[in-house]
């Protein structure tokens, strides 16, 4: 690639993602599930355990599968411990509210590297999303504790999307998803049964 | 603002955690003479001297006006890094990871400064005390500031009081945090070293930004140039 190529590619990329935040956009957020509550924290994170469970079960299930070398079984080896340590927090925060665990299948998404790249994506934007999603319908506290793990989590997309040549930081402002439309996708994947 | 108290550092300088971070950026005497520098302050830094309890009560235009401030440091530090040639002379991967974190950080700004409208304030003068300069300072500094502004971000997200702002820090925080693992890839590092990012309040942030000095009290001259080079 010439330098040219570069740095046109790279201000055209960044000039898109600049455009994508307008700031209308950027301060219309998801409509807000209501007034936040304890109740709907409680529903808020029973619906992120959901995804920190599918990314532990993701993780460990590549490590078993012994399908990953050189920077990606790096990148499994780190993440897997960070994604048991968040399922972990949420469960202690809901205590005895916590719900029952999903029915997940990850064995075609860890058969090999590139599958296991594509999937890695997928989850850890879906769950990034997820956060940004539901961030504001949280009480002050739990707004606390939704920042410090998708911070971890936007790490983990932007790490695994450099290892597999993509952009890692694509847009200047991360846009956020419902609950309902990442759900869908984990389902329509086969991830989530 | 006009007649506004000239602080101490130390008169915010609650406590000493963050002087490891400066240590790591100018060494040890510089942070120690930064302790008792005296640096002109504004409503925001009396806020930040006041005793916790008082500071609970920062309003979102105060944590915006730092976040600008923060922002136009970060996109002058890449405008001033690709000026001065050093973005140019670096391989083609870490140049494409320059430009975006660059064309992002003003985006960040034009964002805030929307926000703030009237508010927003002029653009303070900057002086990167050749930190811009080499490739290695430079990517070292960014790490350190792009893991400074996951802090900053993951501390004051929870406590902005309009609800779509703190929708919106969310969607900041998250590219921020991608800039930050970019930056820790790019030069060997692991991307995610802790599983939950520590927020730090705005008092630490803006201890740690007055002790690098980056933020000039007025415009560096050189000889090349008459005029001091900015963007934002």
């Amino acid at each position: 690639m010439t330098r040219a190529t570069t740095r046109g590619q790279a201000l055209r990329a960044a000039a898109a993602g600049g455009a994508a935040v307008g700031v209308a956009a950027w301060l219309r957020p998801q409509p807000s599930a209501g007034k936040e509550s304890a109740a709907q924290d409680v529903k808020i994170f029973n619906f992120l355990l959901v995804l920190e469970l599918a990314q532990a079960a993701f993780y460990d299930a590549a490590l078993r599968g012994g399908a990953l070398q050189g920077d990606l079984l790096t990148y499994a080896r780190v993440v897997a411990p960070q994604e048991h340590d968040h399922v972990r927090f949420i469960r202690e925060k809901l205590g005895a509210q916590a719900g029952p665990p999903p029915k997940l299948d990850f064995r075609q998404a860890t058969s090999d590297p590139k599958r296991f790249s594509a999937a890695a994506i997928d989850l850890e934007e879906a769950t990034a999303a997820a956060y940004i999603g539901q961030g504001a319908n949280l009480t002050r506290d739990a707004v606390g504790d939704a920042a410090r793990i998708v911070a971890v989590e936007a790490r983990h997309a932007a790490w695994i999307r450099d290892l597999a040549g993509e952009d890692p930081a694509p847009r200047a402002a991360d846009p956020p998803r419902t609950a309902d439309d990442v759900l869908a996708e984990l389902r329509q994947k086969g991830y989530l049964r | 603002m006009t007649g506004e108290p000239t602080l101490r550092l130390q008169d915010v300088d609650r406590d000493e955690a963050l002087l490891e971070a400066v240590a790591e950026l100018h060494g040890d005497t510089r942070a120690d003479f930064l302790r008792t520098a005296v640096i002109g302050s504004g409503v925001l830094l009396a806020a930040l001297a006041a005793p916790p309890a008082a500071s609970a009560a920062v309003s979102d235009t105060q944590i915006l006006t730092f976040g600008l401030r923060f922002e136009r440091l970060q996109a002058s530090f890449y405008t001033e890094a690709d000026r001065v040639g050093t973005v140019g002379k670096m391989d083609p991967r870490k140049q494409r990871w320059a430009e975006v974190l660059g064309e992002h950080e003003r985006a960040h700004v034009r964002i805030i400064k929307k926000i703030l409208g009237r508010k927003a304030g002029k653009r303070p003068f900057f002086d990167f005390h050749g930190v811009t300069e080499s490739e290695d300072s430079f990517t070292r500094t960014t790490v350190a500031m792009e893991d400074l502004t996951v802090a900053l971000l993951a501390g004051v997200t929870p406590r902005v009081h309009d609800r779509r702002l703190t929708a919106a820090l969310f969607g900041l925080l998250t590219t921020e945090a991608r800039h930050a693992a970019w930056a820790r890839n790019i030069v060997n590092s692991t991307p995610a070293v802790r599983s939950f990012d520590e927020p730090r309040s705005l008092s630490d942030v803006s201890r740690t930004v007055a002790h690098t000095h980056f933020i000039a009290a007025a415009p560096k001259m050189t000889r090349k140039r008459r005029k001091p080079g900015f963007t934002g």
